[in-house]
């Protein structure tokens, strides 16, 4: 049952809110969960893998990232156009930006760019990363959706959902670079340490290892239906897909990408992230409104959390 | 329990999502679809739930105390077609597709240019805490845009010549809720879609809560011989209240169809303060006077082309210099 508490809005009860939510169990057994449909996050503890509570902060919650300090959690909301600036040691909103549609963001390796893609209004918006200022909004049709950034900070690479096609944007003159075709419904972008792109092929079954000076495809890796976003292990050696379709997570060498192993992850798996002590994946099930928990080692299916519908964005802290 | 209730929902629309649809959308290139395609299943089961809702409250009314009496329920079978069109999807999807990618590009100009329209909450900061007045505010302000959508349906003759599809019907039940041309449904998804960017709160926040407001317009329609009274017909649409809007009189004078009456979808005080309210005694006989002939008794697809008919008449009403075709049949004040 999620506490009444839980139903409420506003920059200071929200974070009054996520400070009681997070009060009683601490930061460092928490983890976030974006509720899409539902205008809400949950709070899940991480050792007893329950929701203890929802809190409704805006509309269309779909992704959040932690600021290069690691001091504050920006959660996106694409529906109420705006950007909330969550300090993360108290759970209080430090700010709320007015953003237009943003759904995917992510910073530049050096924090110097904040990058917003509006997946519903086809634009892709640059920031400055430190005072967030609106340097550049550029078109990007068709549904731009994930963003991944050049290892010199220069160049950030979106995919383009809506249409076959991954683009390359110069951040500092806020000018597309090119645009190249490389497969259907193009989802999630990693840069790999050699600079080298991985692009998750949603509208098949693979992923597409890109070459970032002009997006040709160097070779696809086949992983499952709806192959759809990424996480790499700390260590840089694993490297996991989510096939959200398949409603499996495929385990890839991160070296070779070759694949060694795949995990079951029902409910149409989507964005992941890892325990901090590493041993844990979290995945959202994006369909079935609740949260896997699989065991990296064995492979296990260690726990499934109920959340709020459509979960998308994760955090575990 | 209406947290159960919702998961429950919330697990039927991703398992058939995930076991059905999807696989569907990704074997036939469709995958970019993939969030309307959830969102389409998910209203489908809460219109099912709104039809069934429906049926088991209002047509006991109807067989307990029918306001009239039918032999051929033909015209009340084709009203059945109307609601399963409309409220499992199909109608609200052909909208979707038409006018989202105008909605786009309209949206995606504004906000190009800086303009983000402001939620209700902004502007009523009090109201951030509490969601649930939040959307009371939002429903106040949609019903009275849809009062004053319906005095135009009414007013305007071309409007008129679409909206008659809805008041042509003379057997009205708990069904005819949805009886309205497609055009007219385009256009009032265009201006109540536009009140709610405006105000910025969305009604699937609330999925059960717009069950129990379309259940009161299915009521409003019922076939009953049932009235709030004095002071509940002031409060909330009912059986009776609404009868009077579609009473065959209003062909006529004083109640021609211009100046009609209670033209509340759900909140009656509009109509007391714009002064359309009428209470009256009595359970009148529904229909247009004008329009009595076959193709308003049956055939959704028939009902619909009539509608174009009915407008193109109209329209060349509005041109020639000798009102002419259905518009002459209803002049304008």
């Amino acid at each position: 049952m999620i506490p009444a508490l839980a139903r409420l809005r506003s920059s200071a009860l929200l974070g009054a809110a996520l400070a009681i939510a997070f009060s009683g169990i601490g930061w460092a057994k928490t983890a976030v969960v974006l509720n899409s449909e539902d205008d809400s996050i949950s709070i899940v503890d991480t050792a007893s893998y329950a929701e203890t509570a929802r809190v409704h902060v805006g509309r269309s919650p779909h992704h959040l990232i932690v600021t290069p300090d690691g001091q504050t959690l920006i959660i996106a909301m694409a529906g109420g156009n705006e950007l909330a600036f969550i300090e993360r040691s108290t759970g209080k909103v430090r700010r709320r930006l007015a953003a237009s549609d943003p759904y995917q963001v992510g910073f530049s390796r050096d924090g110097k760019w904040f990058v917003a893609t509006s997946l519903r209004l086809d634009r892709v918006d640059i920031y400055d990363g430190e005072n967030f200022e609106l340097l550049h909004r550029l078109p990007a049709p068709s549904m731009p959706s994930h963003i991944a950034f050049s290892p010199d900070n220069g160049t950030v690479y979106v995919s383009l959902q809506g249409t076959k096609n991954l683009m390359a944007i110069d951040l500092a003159a806020g000018k597309t670079l090119w645009t190249a075709q490389i497969g259907p419904d193009p989802a999630g972008v990693l840069t790999r340490p050699d600079g080298t792109l991985l692009v998750g092929i949603m509208g098949s079954d693979h992923v597409a290892l890109v070459d970032p000076k002009d997006g040709a495809v160097i070779r696809r890796i086949r992983t499952g239906r709806g192959a759809h976003n990424f996480l790499v292990s700390p260590d840089g050696k694993t490297l996991y897909v989510s096939n959200r379709v398949a409603g499996t997570i495929s385990v890839l060498d991160a070296d070779t990408l070759a694949v060694t192993g795949t995990l079951t992850a029902p409910g149409g798996p989507d964005d992941m992230a890892l325990s901090p002590d590493g041993r844990e994946l979290w995945v959202t099930g994006r369909w079935r409104a609740f949260v896997n928990v699989i065991e990296r080692e064995s492979g296990d299916l260690k726990a499934t959390i109920q959340v709020g519908r459509s979960p998308h964005g994760i955090y575990v802290y | 329990m209406i947290d159960a209730l919702l998961h429950l929902i919330g697990q039927l629309q991703g398992m058939f999502f995930e076991n059905a649809v999807e696989p569907a959308l990704y074997r036939f290139g469709l995958m970019d679809w993939s969030e309307d395609a959830f969102d389409a299943v998910g209203f489908a089961i809460f219109g099912a739930l709104e039809i069934a809702l429906a049926y088991v409250l209002c047509r006991p009314l109807e067989w307990w105390r029918p306001a009239e009496g039918w032999d051929d329920r033909r015209a009340v079978r084709t009203d059945v077609v109307y609601t399963l069109v409309h409220r499992l999807g199909l109608v609200p999807m052909i909208i979707f597709l038409l006018l989202t990618p105008i909605g786009v590009v309209i949206d995606g100009y504004l906000r190009f240019q800086g303009y983000i329209p402001p939620a209700v909450e902004q502007l009523l900061p009090a109201l951030a805490a509490w969601p649930f007045a939040t959307f009371v505010v939002y429903i106040v302000l949609m019903d009275l845009g849809e009062y004053w959508r319906h005095r135009l349906q009414h007013r305007v003759s071309w409007w008129w010549a679409l909206h008659s599809l809805h008041h042509d019907q003379r057997q009205m039940t708990l069904w005819s809720d949805d009886r309205n041309h497609l055009i007219d449904d385009v256009l009032a998804t265009v201006w109540s879609g536009t009140i709610a960017l405006l105000i910025g709160v969305a009604p699937e926040e609330f999925p059960l809560v717009m069950i129990g407001f379309r259940l009161i317009e299915s009521l409003s329609h019922t076939n009953v011989r049932l009235g709030f009274g004095r002071w509940g017909s002031g409060l909330v649409v009912g059986p009776q209240f609404h009868r009077h809007h579609h009473a065959i009189e209003h062909a006529r004078p004083p109640f021609d169809r211009t100046r009609g009456c209670n033209f509340a979808v759900m909140l009656p005080v509009w109509d007391m303060i714009f002064g359309t309210w009428r209470r009256a005694p009595g359970f009148a006989r529904t229909g247009v006077a004008a329009l009595s002939g076959p193709e308003i008794r049956y055939g959704y697809l028939r009902h619909q082309l009539e509608g174009f008919r009915r407008l193109g008449a109209a329209f060349r009403g509005l041109f020639s210099r000798r009102r002419q075709g259905f518009a002459a049949a209803f002049p304008a004040e």
